[in-house]
């Protein structure tokens, strides 16, 4: 399974990418918004973890035009620090399949990006 | 006055004395509600009371059978008893003039049976009474009416023992107050005059050792004879009251005996008149090595060698140490003083101990001295357990010894306490002083150290240096404007989270205030006017205490072993990127504050805060998700300041663990 991860803290992306990595996923990582869309244009993934606030592009953005643009309905997580309701609902509206409040758990990220892979299959 | 009720001659009196008793309206009381219960029993009746009587009621303190708390004066039967000075006893209200038409006679309360005793104060007043009462005719026998006279004075003893307790309390406050004013102000006093001798004795040492001419080293010789006796005055003076308010303990700290008494004996040897035969005799098998109260031996040994001297013109003054038992555990020591001076009278000795007295009214004209000394020395010596013991003759000299029991010291604590004493190298030390003489003295002790000082007005100030720069120790003085030293030592401590080493100096050495410098996180205490080896000495106290594994912050990694699910190269990796990027990061964040630009200090915080969660420091993530709200709003407040501050601070703690790791 590949999963693309933009997040724009050095040790939090490494940090997850190694968990994930360690955990049998194939992670690309980005620290731009930007960088990340062009990387979901280019190559297929089974699921985008990204963070709202990047240099570049926001998560948000990306969401929205993996779903209008790309027109595709790969699993969306984002990853948000704001704690705040809207930017949750926010997140759904725009057609993403899950948020994670940081600080993320890794025993709980990985229970929903299981949860959305399995269901897909 | 009135037709309803008769009124006593000494009415106004006897109301004043019933009012000093504070008895009206208070609540029930088991002591008085015994009392009516006795009298019930007694008696063999249903209604009992005591019962005190104002202008216009009567108020039951404790009743049995009535029900209610007062009735009016003018219906009671006790107005009248209250005019009498023995018991009154009615066999049958029915039979008697007074009474048979009274309304609780004939309804009410239907009395048949009275009998009341007044209850006179000790001056003579009738305030109340204690009475039983019954629905049928009856007769007290002699017993009875005994018992309810016994009774009686029962009761007005109670009141008079409650209103003594009262007064006797508000004596005990206003006693206290005026100990805790005592207190405070000698704390006061001793401040005043201790800063100003702080520097004057400070100065001086410093003065004599600038190169000096022969009339000008006698002139400051002089000067450093009348500060430090001035000094050993006001110390006297703080050590009486820290024994009075049991704030004086004695050590027990290894400490080598024959080389205290050594000292002593030096120290006063010079004080000898050229007749006089000065000896030291130390006890051949005597311990080198003990455990125990160092400085307070002093104390006692230079406060009686320094009399023996001082009364003494011609012949010998002698000081020996026998050691008089050994146990497993501890010596018993002898000491003696005796000195062939002046020596004290037969009826005197029992005096001289007291406070301000000593042996002769001209004494103090002629010898000098507070008075306090020997008191002290007593003290002291009550304090290690033991008694001191006086023998003299008036003309042919005095003798002074007590024996002292001292634990042994085993050599690891010997071997403690000399390694401790290493060098230090070069320091970075912050001193935070608002008196301007005391921080150029500070300065050139310092410097003479070879330590590098930097020096804040106040406390406000040290926590600004502090976060600027970086330092190995703090000097806190404790009395200081803005921030004093408590309050600067428990920001350092609880805000800043910095386990820097901070060492108290004040002027203010009283009652409990080691205790409490100790209790906000310092680490020593120095006593003003400082000693140069004094001050070393706390320095390297807290110094060592600093490294000791004692972090202020504990890390906690749990968070990043599940990420990295145990690889240790990759926890490696990440805690190598926090100690690069991080401090940079609070620096930016630093500058972009600086430089007003809001939009880059949310950026930043927002950065940040995902790393810090990664090592869960929450204390420092809650700083920079306040600094990132804050910021988001547009707003570069002071309060971000201080976040960044404390950032700043925590961050380098952290850093520091991490790199040790």
């Amino acid at each position: 399974m590949k999963i693309i991860l933009a997040e724009d803290n050095d040790i939090l992306r490494k940090s997850l990418s190694f968990f994930l990595e360690s955990k049998g996923f194939t992670v690309d990582q980005f620290s731009d918004g930007k960088d990340a869309l062009d990387a979901i244009e280019a190559n297929h993934y089974d699921l985008i973890l990204t963070d709202i606030n990047m240099p570049g592009i926001s998560g948000m953005e990306i969401t929205q035009y993996v779903r209008q643009n790309i027109n595709s309905n790969v699993p969306i997580i984002i990853l948000t620090s704001s704690g705040v309701e809207q930017t949750e609902l926010d997140s759904f509206d725009i057609g993403a399949n899950e948020f994670i409040a940081k600080p993320v758990s890794p025993a709980v990220l990985l229970v929903r990006i299981n949860k959305l892979l399995n269901t897909r299959v | 006055m009135n037709d309803k009720f008769p009124i006593p001659e000494n009415e106004v009196e006897r109301l004043a004395a019933l009012r000093r008793y504070n008895i009206l309206d208070t609540l029930p009381d088991t002591a008085f509600d015994d009392a009516t219960k006795l009298v019930s029993y007694i008696c063999g009746v249903p209604i009992a009371h005591i019962s005190f009587i104002d202008e216009n009621r009567q108020w039951f303190k404790s009743e049995i059978g009535i029900g209610i708390s007062e009735v009016p004066r003018e219906i009671t039967f006790c107005r009248y008893t209250i005019l009498e000075s023995a018991m009154v006893e009615i066999n049958d209200t029915f039979l008697n003039e007074r009474f048979k038409d009274d309304p609780n006679v004939t309804g009410g309360f239907n009395v048949r049976f009275y009998a009341g005793v007044p209850l006179t104060t000790p001056d003579g007043y009738n305030i109340g009474t204690i009475c039983a009462v019954d629905h049928v005719a009856k007769k007290l026998d002699e017993n009875q009416r005994n018992a309810l006279s016994i009774v009686a004075k029962h009761v007005m003893a109670q009141l008079e023992l409650g209103t003594k307790n009262i007064e006797l309390d508000a004596q005990k406050k206003i006693a206290e107050r005026a100990v805790l004013a005592k207190d405070r102000f000698l704390a006061n006093m001793s401040h005043e005059i201790r800063t100003p001798l702080n520097a004057i004795i400070g100065f001086t040492d410093l003065l004599a050792q600038t190169h000096l001419d022969e009339i000008q080293s006698e002139y400051i010789d002089n000067v450093q004879i009348a500060g430090e006796n001035l000094l050993l005055i006001i110390n006297d003076i703080l050590d009486l009251s820290k024994i009075e308010s049991g704030n004086l303990t004695i050590d027990s700290e290894p400490f080598n005996l024959r080389k205290t008494l050594k000292h002593v004996y030096n120290l006063l040897k010079v004080k000898v008149l050229n007749d006089v035969e000065f000896n030291l005799y130390l006890d051949a098998d005597m311990p080198d090595m003990v455990m125990g109260d160092q400085g307070r031996l002093n104390q006692i040994l230079v406060n009686l060698v320094g009399n023996a001297l001082k009364f003494t013109t011609e012949g010998e003054v002698t000081v020996s140490v026998k050691k008089t038992d050994e146990t497993d555990e501890d010596y018993s020591l002898r000491f003696s003083v005796k000195d062939s001076g002046i020596g004290i009278e037969k009826n005197k000795l029992k005096t001289i101990f007291d406070r301000f007295t000593q042996a002769e009214e001209s004494t103090t004209r002629r010898f000098g001295g507070t008075g306090l000394g020997l008191n002290i020395v007593k003290q002291l010596i009550d304090l290690h357990n033991a008694e001191i013991h006086v023998k003299s003759q008036q003309g042919r000299g005095s003798e002074f010894f007590f024996t002292l029991t001292y634990k042994k010291a085993d050599s690891s604590q010997i071997a403690a306490k000399t390694s401790s004493s290493n060098n230090l190298g070069e320091l970075k030390i912050l001193l935070c002083e608002d008196n301007i003489l005391n921080q150029k003295l500070a300065k050139s002790v310092i410097n003479n150290f070879g330590f590098e000082l930097d020096i804040a007005n106040n406390g406000e100030e040290g926590i600004e240096l502090l976060t600027e720069n970086k330092y190995d120790l703090v000097l806190m003085d404790l009395q200081m404007p803005i921030k004093d030293g408590y309050q600067t030592t428990e920001y350092i401590r609880n805000e800043m989270k910095m386990n820097i080493p901070i060492v108290a100096m004040t002027a203010h050495s009283l009652v409990g205030e080691q205790e409490r410098c100790f209790s906000v996180g310092m680490d020593a205490y120095v006593p003003k006017p400082f000693k140069q080896a004094t001050l070393l000495k706390a320095i390297k106290t807290a110094m060592n205490k600093e490294n000791e594994p004692k972090s202020g912050r504990r890390l906690d990694l749990s968070f990043l072993e599940e990420m990295s699910c145990g690889d240790e190269d990759f926890k490696k990796e990440m805690i190598q990127i926090f100690v690069d990027r991080i401090p940079e990061q609070v620096t930016q964040l630093q500058t972009v504050f600086n430089q007003d630009d809001a939009d880059a200090v949310k950026r930043l915080a927002h950065n940040m805060k995902s790393s810090l969660d990664i090592f869960m420091l929450t204390d420092l993530s809650s700083y920079v998700s306040t600094i990132e709200e804050e910021a988001s709003l547009g707003r570069l407040t002071s309060e971000i300041k201080d976040k960044i501050d404390l950032l700043h601070c925590g961050i380098e703690d952290a850093v520091k663990i991490l790199k040790e790791l």
